[in-house]
């Protein structure tokens, strides 16, 4: 039931578990979890692969699991999210913002987007910039 | 400001909508002095590609003024006029270091919902549905643009703006499918589609050096295009003789063309009428969501062991894919939504050289208000409609 | 608002002349109940007449294209209201109502299809082709005919 999540960051494996362990951008999500994180060099100069792995750690079975995937607080599509939030933090210095996603990534914005439109002044406050 | 929006299925509209604002470090705010329609809005406006919403802005091909860049952006000042490449790239992850910026991992927003539809997440687009992260697009009068450092080409030349706002999308797109043919010189290449892309694509195989580009289309007056403009040097038109097969057979003396352009994509019209008719009903019903007339046409009229070459747009899956002749005749399959960033550089300067005068496809000039009469005439390639230029 | 346009087009139209016609010639008649009077047979020629002018009809599923697609329609309105027509001219009408009711059901249907059927070629179009032309700053048929080429050959290289 899909525990496991990984994503390649284009830095040396020092450097990625230096910035994992000190910056801010380390998901949140993945310390509330009892998740199991793994660094390893990947192929070529390809860099860092960042393994995330979800412990058995939610109780109530199949049941929640579904319920998580339809109002969006699934456990593992977060950990997804986060760590190409982290990837996008380390690499280019900012998290991608459209007009559809003003936030970032998230859950709550793929079930409900904004219209690919600029956003009006009181709108931006709400996000934050 | 004023913007083009999408309203729903064969409905856009010119509304009024907030002015964009910077909203990471490294954006930049773009005062729109010239945009176009692309043949892939059509397949927005036809509401073949999902997960539109009513009030996006369209609009990937797009030029003008840089009016307010973010603290990030340092190599481009207020003031500095520019074009756009419709990837959003940025410029750090793997993908953009080894030149693949339509695959960026890191600029879409929606890289999970694109996941699904997929299996991995591409680049952000502008104007290209909320699979590609639900950016603005810039048929508009001022488009917001990320990754500022990465993307816009500045131009520093007379040059008007119909000779440079191409570099945008389709010059690149068609020059890539050249390409992705490796031309060496001498080779007989097919081009499906006298389209923008399709004259692009010719005018790129002759500047590449082939010896013959053979344009096929089922309107004339593309086709007169293609061979007065962009240097074809045959036509096929398949709404005479529908078998083209047979026909590119006879126009390279049996071998069949070295490699085929398809730069036609979902929306393929076809003489064979029974099989076009059933085709067309499973796309009403959405039972398959891209016509393959084009490609495999393509396929089964590429020489053995030749290319096929990709560029035309498909969303989803097609029925009837032929993979016995294309494994049997060891085919190579190239394709991709363009990685213009590559191509901007050279390809200016080529413009710049006068080896090419871009500006050979416009057919109509209008104001941004006049945008959805645009969009009818170009879907409908009414009064002899190639490229629709639109100015805010 | 622009009148909804006419869904069924010319392909559209051809597949149903030829499926129409085969029906008409085959299972028809038992189904109607008129198999063996002359009633079958009148049907069977209206069928056979019809399919045989649709392969000579300029339309994709025309073999010969020799007939325009409007002449076409016109032929169908024609034969749709001979057919009608025919049971009260021989007569055959008093003879019960499986004499008259199939011509007349089919040539409304003739009809329906034709009110339906789109007979300008111009599709779904709705948009303002006088608009653009006005507002259109230059002449299209200008560049494409009369223009010089626009690239010079093997200026380029593949790397």
């Amino acid at each position: 039931m899909g525990r496991k999540a990984a994503v390649t960051v284009n830095r040396p494996p020092d450097e990625v578990r230096q910035l994992w362990s000190s910056s801010g951008h380390r998901p949140q999500y993945i310390d509330d979890a009892e998740a199991a994180v793994t660094f390893k060099p990947a192929p070529g100069d390809r860099g860092t692969e960042i393994h995330v792995d979800l412990a058995e750690s939610a109780p109530g079975g199949k049941l929640r699991g579904a319920v998580q995937k339809l109002t969006g607080s699934e456990p593992l599509a977060k950990v997804k999210d986060g760590l190409r939030q982290f990837k996008q933090h380390v690499e280019t210095g900012e998290v991608p913002r459209s007009e559809g996603t003003p936030e970032g990534e998230s859950l709550e914005r793929k079930l409900k987007q904004r219209p690919a439109q600029p956003l009006s002044e009181s709108e931006r406050e709400k996000v934050g910039v | 400001m004023r913007a083009n929006v999408w309203s729903g299925r064969n409905t856009v509209q010119v509304e009024n909508v907030p002015d964009p604002k910077i909203l990471n470090d490294r954006d930049a705010i773009v005062k729109i002095s010239s945009t176009a329609i692309c043949g892939s809005d059509l397949h927005l406006y036809d509401g073949y590609i999902p997960t539109m919403r009513k009030g996006d802005i369209l609009g990937h091909e797009f030029m003008g003024e840089i009016v307010e860049t973010g603290r990030g952006v340092s190599n481009l000042s207020v003031g500095d006029r520019v074009v756009v490449p419709f990837p959003i790239a940025c410029g750090n992850c793997w993908a953009c270091r080894h030149e693949l910026y339509s695959v960026c991992e890191n600029s879409n927003p929606n890289a999970g919902i694109a996941e699904k539809f997929f299996g991995h997440p591409t680049a952000g687009i502008f104007g290209y549905s909320h699979i590609t992260g639900g950016y603005a697009g810039g048929q508009a009068e001022y488009a917001r643009v990320p990754y500022a450092d990465v993307g816009p080409i500045k131009i520093e030349d007379d040059l008007t703006d119909e000779q440079v706002l191409f570099l945008s999308d389709i010059f690149p797109t068609g020059f890539m499918g050249a390409e992705l043919c490796e031309i060496t010189g001498g080779e007989v290449i097919a081009v499906f589609g006298a389209g923008p892309v399709g004259q692009f694509a010719i005018a790129s195989a002759i500047m590449l050096g082939a010896e013959r580009v053979i344009a096929i289309d089922q309107y004339d007056y593309r086709l007169q295009m293609a061979l007065n403009r962009a240097g074809a040097t045959d036509a096929i038109n398949f709404a005479e003789d529908p078998d083209v097969v047979e026909q590119l057979k006879e126009l390279t003396g049996g071998r069949g063309p070295d490699a085929v352009i398809d730069a036609v994509g979902m929306e393929a019209a076809h003489g064979h009428g029974a099989l076009h008719a059933v085709e067309r009903v499973k796309q009403a019903t959405r039972s398959e969501s891209d016509r393959g007339h084009a490609l495999r046409d393509a396929i089964l009229a590429c020489r053995p062991a030749g290319i096929v070459s990709v560029m035309g747009v498909y969303g989803g899956l097609m029925d009837k894919f032929p993979t016995g002749a294309f494994m049997n005749k060891g085919l190579t399959h190239k394709s991709g939504q363009c990685h213009v960033q590559r191509y901007t550089k050279r390809l200016y300067e080529h413009i710049r050289n006068g080896d090419i005068d871009p500006s050979f496809v416009v057919t109509h000039r209008l104001g941004l208000d006049n945008a959805p009469d645009g969009f009818e005439t170009f879907k409908h390639k009414q009064d002899e409609c190639v490229k629709v230029v639109l100015k805010p | 608002m622009p009148f909804p346009p006419r869904p069924v087009d010319a392909t559209l139209h051809g597949v149903v002349d030829y499926s129409a016609g085969a029906f008409l010639l085959t299972a028809f008649p038992k189904l109607a109940g008129i198999e063996g009077t002359r009633s079958a047979r009148q049907v069977r020629i209206s069928a056979a007449v019809h399919a045989g002018y649709s392969t000579l009809t300029k339309y994709p599923l025309g073999i010969v294209k020799a007939i325009p697609f409007q002449a076409h329609l016109a032929l169908d309105a024609v034969g749709a209201i001979a057919l009608a027509a025919t049971p009260f001219v021989t007569g055959q009408w008093t003879k019960g109502p499986r004499q008259w009711l199939p011509h007349v059901g089919l040539a409304l249907f003739e009809l329906s299809s034709l009110a339906i059927t789109d007979p300008t070629g111009r599709g779904d179009y709705h948009g303002d082709v006088e608009a653009v032309r006005s507002a259109n700053t230059e002449d299209p048929h200008r560049k494409i005919y009369n223009g010089a080429p626009a690239v010079t050959p093997a200026t380029a290289t593949n790397d």
